[in-house]
């Protein structure tokens, strides 16, 4: 275990937290530690569980004896509305984790935040950079959580210059399994819209997220990034390759409505059905070296079919006779080995044939890459690779 | 006797629609049916309705010399229409129409009475002949003769031709169901989602679908006339920069339409818009789907990092909505955020004037008042707006010139040159002068507002 870098997750019983630590835990260079006021509901394999509150004091002592590398902190409550016990455990609790962190020399924090901190204005750029300010004050209550807590980030960068903070800016999210604002919004039969609004918007895979939180464990990049798959899209694409019924309301009538009976009623923030945010992936690309691997209609496209399915079958077998999901399945691989061959140069070949006996992976699960952890990661073989290889040696 | 004339009716059924396809009368298509009886019977009748069918033929060539008569031509007619037609009936100068129509008459009682000596039982129709023709008599004389020829031959030549084709209707169908079947693919098409747009939110299809309002504007409506098209670089960067006028922004349109229509290269201009159109519904829409984008300094370098050509009205607000009494004296050009963009980017400015936008509406003043009720940035007061509401916005058809000048060159300059302010500012300065040069050479050789 001293050998072994340790790696700190918490929130480890929401989703985020438990896709990231099952991600973790097959890397075998790591050791994780989940943390969370209540244990997990469902058992997970090898995860050394630590049961505690995140805004215990006591937690500069854990880090310290742990000796933990690095903290993946996605303990986040989402709420609609602004609601004091979910500002006590989003903002303070993140103060105090991160507090906690300088304190006890933990060398790296990965925080994970959302594109709708820069708030849905008239002016917003097509484009928005990192640097943009954030005005996403008059959203929803968690909005509200992430532009505060993002406020007290770049604070922390100031006072604590030897931890690396990363921040990860997720677009909105969308997948099989999770359930974001924006999934709750999509899985309606219908969708409500604004009347001649038709903004762009960026969607991001479930699975992606998972990569990108796996991806910044593994890299040491600083910084703040939005996530985000590629193809910004219009709003009303979305909703039909969703395979939503649009439903166009007045803007000023759907605004009265929202202001009398409050933001609950409308799926979205309502401005971000009227003004777009969409960030700008560039630094991901560069700075982050991250790609992800769905490409937004892609991550549409399976999420329609599978909120189709599922009315028939069980959840899981469902997405199986999905034929256009394998197509892009199928696609979506051959990309990643081209970016793996473009980024790991001609001396791949050996290093990935000597792993492969080495390691056994979930196929499903395992379907992002890494460019810079090519070593750690099997890249999944298919006959003609195979053949290639086994002819040159 | 009845059922035998029915089923000589039934037989020569084709035989009366091709008659009256012809365009011949019911009468004679009585007639024809006669003509059809039984041998035994036929040889009399035949011989005794042969003239009487000429004599009914005469009848539209009497209705035409009257027409023809009428036209202040009488004698040759009369004369032509004398010697075709059987001597009992001369149709007399003065009062032909009633003569014809008495004529006409006579004839068919006699028919009838010719008909009753061979079929006793014979009843005459009761909407014929006496009231009939005294009905269309009637009508007919409200309309002058001539217009009744023209309308009866154009009825004929519509009816015969036509109508009864059955293609005609086939066609019509396969038109109509095509083109529903058409656009009810193309809506369902875009409900699910299938179409391109590109990172902008550029949808060529939808451009496609408004091209040709905005191609009726540039061509017809404003007949926009173009020149320094070779100015623009067939591909590459490049930033246009041009004067701002008329109230609403229809110098942008009509300068990316120009260039998409004259320019080789049928190339998209990506026209920067101001902050307040993202707030208005169907235009924030309209615009995106175009290709056009908001005007901050990201989205101008990036779209010109992408070897985009960018237009941009750096006058704002205060350009467009010019009062009439200010026309073509250009106001400021904003801070130079597009000497920087195009600085930043390298790439050449070139200036464009538009002489023409400035008198589609005539702006006499601007009410701040109703500007904050609105919420609008101005808003003018002209002849017709507000006064007449939704009409107030048809701009007037003046006849517009859009002229491109030379590119100015920006990469001689070092890098991050955009931060010299003192830079920035002069280059501001000479855009501008050489845009108002160029609007005032134009307006030196427009001699009229509407017509050029």
């Amino acid at each position: 275990m001293t050998d072994k870098r340790v790696i700190l997750v918490d929130g480890v019983c929401g989703y985020w937290g438990r896709r990231v630590a099952e991600r973790l835990l097959m890397q075998d260079d790591v050791h994780v530690i989940g943390l969370d006021a209540e244990p997990p509901e469902e058992e997970i394999k090898d995860l050394d569980f630590i049961q505690a509150d995140i805004r215990n004091p006591l937690l500069v002592e854990l880090f310290r004896e742990e000796q933990v590398d690095t903290i993946c902190h996605l303990a986040f409550k989402e709420s609609v509305r602004v609601s004091e016990t979910t500002f006590d455990l989003n903002v303070m609790g993140t103060m105090k984790v991160f507090g906690a962190a300088a304190e006890a020399g933990v060398r790296k924090v990965i925080y994970m935040s959302s594109t709708a901190v820069y708030g849905a204005e008239p002016g917003n750029s097509a484009f928005l950079r990192e640097e943009h300010p954030l005005n996403g004050k008059n959203g929803y209550g968690y909005v509200r959580d992430l532009v505060e807590t993002e406020g007290f980030c770049s604070g922390f960068r100031g006072q604590a210059p030897d931890v690396i903070l990363t921040v990860l800016r997720f677009a909105h999210i969308i997948g099989p399994k999770c359930d974001t604002p924006m999934t709750r919004f999509l899985r309606e039969e219908t969708a409500p819209l604004l009347m001649g609004f038709d903004p762009m918007m960026q969607v991001i895979h479930e699975d992606d997220v998972v990569a990108a939180i796996v991806h910044a464990v593994n890299r040491d990049a600083p910084g703040t990034f939005n996530i985000a798959a590629d193809g910004p899209l219009p709003l009303m694409k979305i909703v039909g390759l969703a395979g939503k019924v649009p439903i166009p309301v007045l803007h000023p009538l759907a605004y009265f409505a929202v202001s009398l009976i409050g933001p609950s009623i409308a799926p979205l923030d309502l401005n971000y059905l009227r003004y777009p945010v969409v960030g700008d992936v560039r630094r991901m690309r560069e700075e982050l070296a991250f790609t992800p691997q769905y490409t937004a209609e892609e991550a549409l496209r399976e999420f329609a079919a599978q909120s189709r399915l599922r009315q028939y079958l069980p959840e899981e077998s469902a997405l199986a006779f999905d034929e256009q999901r394998l197509r892009d399945t199928i696609e979506r691989r051959k990309r990643a080995r081209e970016l793996a061959r473009q980024q790991a140069g001609p001396l791949a070949a050996p290093r990935r044939r000597a792993r492969r006996t080495k390691e056994v992976v979930s196929p499903l699960d395992d379907l992002m890459f890494e460019p810079d952890m090519s070593a750690d990661v099997p890249v999944m073989e298919t006959p003609g690779d195979d053949a290639g290889e086994n002819g040159h040696g | 006797m009845a059922e035998p004339k029915k089923a000589s009716r039934r037989k020569t059924r084709a035989k009366s629609t091709a008659a009256r396809r012809n365009g011949k009368s019911k009468v004679e298509a009585a007639l024809n049916n006669l003509e059809a009886q039984p041998a035994g019977t036929a040889t009399p009748i035949g011989e005794a309705a042969t003239p009487r069918r000429r004599r009914s033929r005469k009848l539209p060539a009497g209705l035409e010399t009257v027409a023809i008569d009428m036209a202040g031509d009488g004698s040759i007619d009369r004369s032509t229409a004398d010697g075709a037609s059987t001597p009992e009936a001369p149709p007399p100068a003065d009062v032909p129409l009633e003569a014809l129509h008495q004529q006409f008459i006579t004839e068919v009682n006699e028919l009838i009475a010719r008909l009753r000596q061979i079929q006793p039982a014979y009843n005459p129709p009761p909407f014929a002949p006496e009231g009939l023709t005294g009905v269309l008599g009637q009508a007919a004389n409200i309309v002058p003769p001539e217009v009744q020829a023209t309308l009866f031959d154009k009825a004929r030549k519509f009816i015969s031709e036509d109508m009864f084709d059955a293609d005609t209707w086939r066609g019509l169908w396969y038109m109509v169901s095509s083109s529903v079947s058409m656009q009810t693919s193309v809506i369902q098409r875009r409900l699910t989602g299938e179409y391109e747009t590109d990172e902008w939110g550029f949808d060529r299809e939808y451009m496609e679908a408004v091209r040709p309002f905005f191609e009726f504007l540039y061509k017809t409506y404003w007949r926009v006339s173009l020149s320094g098209v070779e100015n623009v670089p067939e591909e590459g960067r490049a930033l246009l920069v041009a004067n701002h006028s008329g109230q609403l922004p229809f110098d942008g349109s009509m300068l990316g339409m120009g260039i998409l229509l004259e320019h080789p290269a049928q190339r998209l201009v990506r026209t920067l818009y101001a902050t307040w159109f993202p707030t208005l519904p169907f235009i924030s829409d309209l615009f995106v789907k175009l290709g056009q984008a908001l005007a901050t300094e990201d989205n101008g370098a990036r779209l010109l990092e992408q070897d985009q050509l960018v237009a941009v009205f750096p006058e704002g607000y205060k350009g467009v909505g010019k009062l009439y009494k200010d026309r073509y004296k250009l106001a400021r050009f904003g801070r130079g955020g597009f000497v920087k963009m195009a600085l930043r980017s390298r790439a050449p400015i070139i200036p464009v004037s538009i002489v023409g936008a400035e008198e589609t509406y005539i702006s006499l003043a601007k009410s701040d008042f109703m500007a904050k009720l609105t919420g609008m940035p101005y808003f003018p007061i002209s002849p017709t707006f507000p006064w007449l509401g939704l009409l107030g916005f048809v701009p007037l058809p003046t006849k517009w010139y859009i002229d491109i000048g030379e590119p100015i060159p920006t990469d001689q300059f070092p890098a991050r040159s955009e931060q010299n302010l003192m830079l920035v500012q002069q280059m501001t300065e000479q855009v501008r002068n050489i845009v108002q040069n160029m609007i005032l050479q134009r307006l030196s050789q427009r001699r009229s507002i509407f017509f050029g």
